[in-house]
């Protein structure tokens, strides 16, 4: 069944509502932390044309950040490919959780166009967002949020590769902070126990298996501190609730 | 054919490309699952888990000028942050961001 002309005006409302969302702290946010990785490519002396297509191509900033560290220690480009793939591991579980709780009218083919777009900030405040938004108008929605996130890449890199030499280093210094830190300030409105328990042993546990193996870091992490969240919230959490409801 | 000179747009094509692929790979496989279900609960804790531990990575184990600040700042610059943002029960993202932001440019104007 198609969408009803009502159901398409509400789409277009929603297009415009996740642009908005966009619009403001996350996108500034996101131009910052693509200033930093501009200064950063800078610093490791990069062509700025080399920085500019990664932040449209891979769209990703640990990935992109992982690229630049590899290639100035002269690493082989196999060697890089998988080390960035294996970062980029997260995006499988991020889109089948983001968009499983899309109307299933918007499964076509042009999902795999709009989900390049998809990335960390879009994907946090999409996942904040979903619960509240009607089915039909969630697609949309992170549609409008996410390319509003994908335009400011660009400027943004180019910006901090040309600033990176004439700004003071504390300027450098706040715009590479603002963007790991965004991210940890959104987990602070995550709902679920189990999600808010995964995050809380993600950010222990990440660092720890890093030093072990930096290649199996992201994935093991993923798997042992979100199966343990869940399991806890399951095992323990979860029951009075439902005791509760029913009681 | 001058290799070196390609390498770097080489391991641009190669990263692309992987991360790509697992970008698809969620678009198919996401259709499968339904999010009301136990697996979803699952996986989400999982994402969750792997999302916050590459932004934490970014934190203590950060690449170029970050590094050059104490370890012990960082996470107390973060650790501000996060209490702002959690002062009040309506989240309050934009104090927050702020604090943490001054705060890091604060530290590298004094030092």
């Amino acid at each position: 069944m198609p969408f009803s002309p009502a159901e398409l005006a509400s789409r277009r409302s929603a297009f415009r509502e996740g642009m908005r969302t966009a619009v403001g702290a996350p996108a500034a946010v996101l131009f910052s932390g693509m200033v930093g990785f501009g200064a950063l490519g800078y610093a490791s002396q990069m062509d700025p044309w080399l920085l500019a297509t990664s932040s449209l191509t891979v769209l990703a900033l640990p990935g992109q950040i992982v690229m630049i560290e590899m290639l100035s220690h002269g690493a082989p480009w196999l060697a890089i490919t998988l080390a960035v793939t294996l970062t980029s591991s997260r995006f499988v579980v991020m889109v089948v959780t983001l968009f499983s709780q899309l109307d299933d009218r918007d499964r076509q083919p042009w999902l795999y166009a709009a989900v390049h777009l998809l990335a960390m900030t879009a994907w946090a405040l999409s996942m904040r967002d979903f619960h509240a938004i009607p089915r039909e108008r969630r697609a949309p929605f992170f549609l409008g949020l996410a390319l509003v996130c994908g335009l400011v890449t660009l400027p943004g890199t180019l910006l901090g590769y040309w600033l990176a030499g004439s700004v003071h280093p504390a300027v450098t210094l706040a715009m590479v902070l603002i963007n790991p830190l965004f991210f940890l300030l959104t987990f602070t409105e995550v709902r679920p126990w189990a999600n808010r328990l995964a995050i809380v042993m993600g950010c222990v546990l990440g660092p720890l298996t890093y030093w072990f193996d930096a290649d199996s870091s992201l994935l093991v992490t993923g798997l042992v501190a979100g199966s343990l969240g869940y399991w806890v919230d399951r095992r323990w959490l979860r029951k009075p609730q439902i005791a509760s409801g029913v009681g | 054919m001058d290799w070196q000179g390609h390498a770097p747009w080489l391991a641009l094509v190669g990263a692309s490309v992987g991360t790509y692929l697992c970008r698809a790979v969620g678009v198919l496989m996401a259709g499968r699952l339904n999010p009301e279900s136990e697996v979803f609960r699952w996986l989400s804790a999982v994402t969750y888990a792997m999302v916050a531990s590459l932004s934490v990575r970014l934190v203590v184990l950060p690449q170029g000028p970050l590094a050059t600040v104490p370890l012990w700042v960082r996470i107390g610059v973060c650790a501000l942050s996060v209490a702002v943002m959690m002062s009040r029960p309506k989240r309050r993202l934009v104090p927050a961001l702020l604090t943490g932001t001054l705060l890091m440019l604060g530290y590298g104007m004094l030092t």
